[in-house]
């Protein structure tokens, strides 16, 4: 990366960084004295687990929040920020996990919204002038390579898409520091490329890019730089051609987990025991789309052996999401069938099939897969309330109910501090946990598992895969839905792609790669009968 | 505030003392802004308020009148809470009210005197039918065809009113007592009074039991604990097999049934008749008693006995000072924007916990 060295020559200041920033949340330190700094025409990474306080910091960088002690620096000068509006001034622009765009407006519209070029200004009378905000969109859309339909709706273009208009709306309010919160958590490999290549492009030309992400190797190909956090205080940080994923990898987690995702490739069959005997069979199932963004299923068939674990990859929105909620009864199934054990499922409802051995693991962990504002102990007995053990006549054996509870969790190992707090109080992987615990109890022939580790800490996410072989060792089926390859492949038997709601190929998990897989994703051609 | 919200294992005297604060925070404000009222009319605020705490609490016959007037606010505040606590947002537990109430009275004066004591259970279980199929209605549109409840219960309110002042006009009118009344019930299908000549009467008893049941529902059965968990969050509840649409059909019938007791009580036990203007709006001071209780019991008990405080020494202070009844309705209305300021709160916080 010549373009870094030079840069780094001339200019050694800081252009956006944090002094010993402190933030507390009642009792709780979400920072604890966090510094860095980011420098002009720079890509500075900042990775930690869950709850090392990313997002806080984040929230400081923006002017959202006031840290407690210590401040925000800009140009190498400590500033303070009241409004989110003072940080943009300065040329501070986020891009969100979560895309803020209208969804009803068009993408000009979203493009202009907020700081509108005008023919008169009129106060409130003022004309928009549509032609001049087309031209400012178009010259910034030159540098991104890919051509933006400026009339569509927000709400119907595609998520890569929606990002790029996201950060050019940043670039054309002034901004050139831009942050950007775990942005490739929705791209394809391909895509991700397209945005590495435009950030680069965006470097080069002076703007300062901080990037938080999870993900350690797309840190080491984009960034010039590393923070590590991790308990609220920066632990680590160093350029990024005198460290590796390993060196990194160790910082976040302090130096426990000694079984990374990136490490754990291929033990898929190891300790398999594969029978001949099916556990689940699809045979043309169609289902409608259940959001306007995701796609129609169209004649799905495939099986699950007893005892295997089958990875289903694809792009978001491609139609897994149906699939899943078409498998555990949340969405109707059109017309095929769903045999589950040589029973006919596909009209069943969701009680009937968590009857019959299906335990879901929900990808919306926050409003699916628990009640955040109920307890632990109320979330993770939830469903096994009218078990004929829980009950003593008409009502609920508290005792027992508690006993349960407790066994669940344990087994899973489950850090809680009480059973009657809120789950909002237990941490990303343990709530994750719970949420097994939960659906594992049951001892279910099939689970269906969806972004198990999505949100989850390293160690966490160790413990989760280690239940899931687990499970798969003891004759369990499984079919996952995962973003991450990475995952796929460190557990799947198989692998099967789905794009545009059909599976469009197969590979065997112990064989395939990211790449062969990637490139599967994104290809509309080869139809797999 | 102390978060309530969860029903907390504590001691019931922290329970009771924790509930007692949720509860005061907005009366207090109510009364900051009565008394402002008071001083701008030229009233010394202290003197109405000893006056008014006279008549609601000062001695026996007082205590009496007070309860008197927090029974009808028991059952429609349970009837209230049983929905809210799922996430219904019922209000037409008024409207149910008053149309089992007309069922009562119409049962208690039509069956023949010779069916004596049995007048009684049969109008009670023919005013609880008539709540519970009220009220199924919204129920089922809801779970079934996703109408806002808010809106067909607001509306089947002012049909309970027309249609029961149409009946009791046209049908039922008495011929003995003039106009928008029916006829008085026998003697032997009155509910007790438990101490006369006050009007407390044996319906305070079964308001009682009826929230020792409801607590006893709430925490202890499967289907108040999946009710619960349906308020807390439906996508939840649906993802670990519990039935949504079930759910939402049976609170609302179970919340039919408290009002469909509570309108019996009321024509049975204080009137002795239906008359137009059964309801003195008891339904929706039942719905700030539910708020303010966040659906807890011990909070519903102490709730409803301060509001029936408030309009047994609001009826008498218009007699021995120049106060209007009004000021109560200030009070009355002060607390019910606070209790619902709380809501607010909750929901706000509810929102943030799921993004």
């Amino acid at each position: 990366m010549p373009a870094l060295n030079t840069q780094n020559d001339i200019q050694l200041s800081t252009r956006l960084g944090a002094r010993a920033v402190y933030k507390y949340y009642g009792e709780v330190a979400s920072n604890r004295g966090i510094s860095f700094d980011a420098r002009l025409g720079e890509i500075h990474a900042i990775v930690g687990e869950n709850g090392a306080g990313k997002s806080t910091l984040m929230r400081i960088l923006q002017g959202l929040e006031k840290p407690d002690q210590g401040s925000v620096v800009v140009d190498d000068k400590d500033v303070s920020f009241n409004r989110p509006q003072q940080a943009l001034n300065l040329g501070i622009g986020m891009v969100h996990q979560e895309f803020m765009l209208a969804p009803e407006l068009t993408l000009l519209e979203n493009l202009v919204l907020g700081d509108e070029p005008v023919l008169r200004a009129w106060g409130p009378f003022s004309v928009i002038d549509w032609d001049e905000a087309r031209r400012s969109g178009d010259a910034l859309a030159k540098d991104t390579g890919v051509p933006i339909d400026w009339d569509s709706l927000s709400e119907t273009a595609s998520v890569h898409i929606q990002q790029l208009v996201e950060i050019i709306r940043l670039l054309r309010r002034g901004a050139n520091i831009l942050i950007l919160d775990e942005p490739t958590a929705v791209l394809a490999p391909p895509q991700v490329e397209d945005l590495f290549a435009l950030l680069r492009k965006l470097r080069d030309k002076g703007t300062t890019i901080i990037f938080i992400s999870h993900k350690i190797k797309e840190v080491i190909a984009l960034a010039d730089r590393v923070t590590v956090l991790r308990r609220g205080e920066d632990t680590f940080t160093a350029e990024i051609k005198d460290v590796d994923v390993a060196t990194i990898a160790h910082h976040i987690v302090g130096g426990i987990a000694e079984d990374t995702t990136s490490q754990s490739i291929n033990l898929a069959s190891k300790d398999a025991k594969l029978t001949e005997q099916n556990c689940l069979r699809l045979e043309n199932v169609c289902a409608i789309s259940s959001t306007a963004k995701s796609r129609a299923l169209q004649n799905i068939g495939f099986s699950i052996r007893k005892g295997e674990i089958v990875g289903i990859a694809g792009v978001a929105g491609n139609g897994q999401d149906e699939l899943i909620e078409c498998l555990v009864g949340l969405h109707r199934v059109q017309s095929g069938r769903i045999i589950l054990d040589d029973v006919d499922i596909t009209h069943k409802s969701n009680a009937e099939r968590r009857a019959s051995g299906i335990g879901f693991i929900s990808p919306d962990r926050a409003n699916e897969g628990l009640a955040k504002l109920a307890s632990v102990e109320e979330n993770v007995i939830a469903g096994s309330h009218r078990d004929p053990t829980a009950l003593i006549g008409p009502f609920r054996k508290l005792s027992y109910t508690k006993q349960m509870a407790t066994k669940r969790l344990d087994a899973l190992g489950v850090i809680y501090g009480d059973l009657t707090d809120p789950v909002s109080s237990l941490s990303g992987g343990n709530q994750q946990r719970l949420v097994f615990a939960r659906e594992i109890s049951g001892v279910p022939k099939l689970l269906l598992v969806a972004q198990p580790t999505r949100g989850v800490d390293l160690n966490g996410i160790t413990a989760i895969h280690k239940t899931l072989r687990a499970y798969r060792a003891g004759g369990g089926s499984v079919l996952l839905l995962s973003e991450e390859l990475d995952e796929l492949l460190a557990l799947s038997d198989r692998i099967l792609v789905i794009v545009d709601g059909r599976i469009v190929g197969e590979r065997d998990g112990t064989k395939a790669n990211i790449t062969e897989i990637g490139a599967l994703m994104v290809m509309q051609g080869e139809v797999h009968a | 505030m102390p978060d309530t919200s969860s029903v907390k294992t504590g001691l019931p005297i922290q329970v009771v003392l924790e509930k007692s604060i949720g509860l005061a925070f907005p009366f207090i404000v109510a009364i900051v802004v009565s008394g402002i009222v008071l001083l701008i009319i030229g009233e010394n605020p202290l003197d109405i308020y000893s006056l008014m705490l006279q008549e609601a609490l000062g001695s026996g016959s007082r205590i009496a009148a007070t309860l008197s007037a927090a029974t009808p606010l028991l059952f429609t505040a349970v009837a209230t809470s049983i929905c809210f606590r799922s996430g219904v947002f019922n209000v037409g537990v008024d409207g149910a009210f008053v149309i089992s109430g007309l069922a009562a009275a119409t049962i208690g004066y039509g069956l023949p005197e010779s069916v004596g004591f049995l007048i009684l259970p049969v109008a009670t279980l023919g005013a609880v039918v008539v709540g519970m199929s009220w009220l199924y209605v919204p129920g089922y549109l809801l779970a079934r065809l996703q109408v806002d409840e808010v809106v067909s219960t607001l509306m089947l309110n002012f049909v309970a009113a027309g249609l029961s002042g149409f009946l009791v006009n046209a049908v039922f009118l008495s011929e003995k007592s003039g106009n928008n009344t029916t006829d008085t019930i026998p003697k032997i299908a009155e509910f007790n009074r438990l101490m006369p000549p006050s009007t407390l009467h044996s319906g305070f008893i079964i308001g009682l039991i009826c929230l020792l049941v409801y607590a006893i529902w709430a925490n202890r059965t499967p289907i108040g604990f999946e009710a619960k968990l349906v308020g807390l969050n439906q996508r939840f509840a649906l993802a670990t097999g519990i039935s949504v649409p079930t759910t939402i059909i049976i609170v609302m019938v179970l919340s039919g049934l408290v009002s469909g007791l509570g309108g019996a009580s009321h024509a049975l036990g204080q009137l002795y008749k239906f008359s137009d203007g059964f309801s003195a709006g008891y339904g929706f001071t039942g719905m700030a008693v539910a708020l303010l209780a966040r659906n807890s019991a011990i909070g519903i008990l102490l709730g409803a006995i301060l509001f029936g405080a408030l309009a047994s020494a609001g009826t008498t202070i218009q007699l021995f000072s120049e106060i209007p009844l009004d000021l109560v309705n200030i009070i009355e209305g002060t607390v019910m924007i606070f209790a619902v300021v709380e809501l607010g709160k909750i929901t706000i916080l509810r929102r943030r916990t799921s993004t």
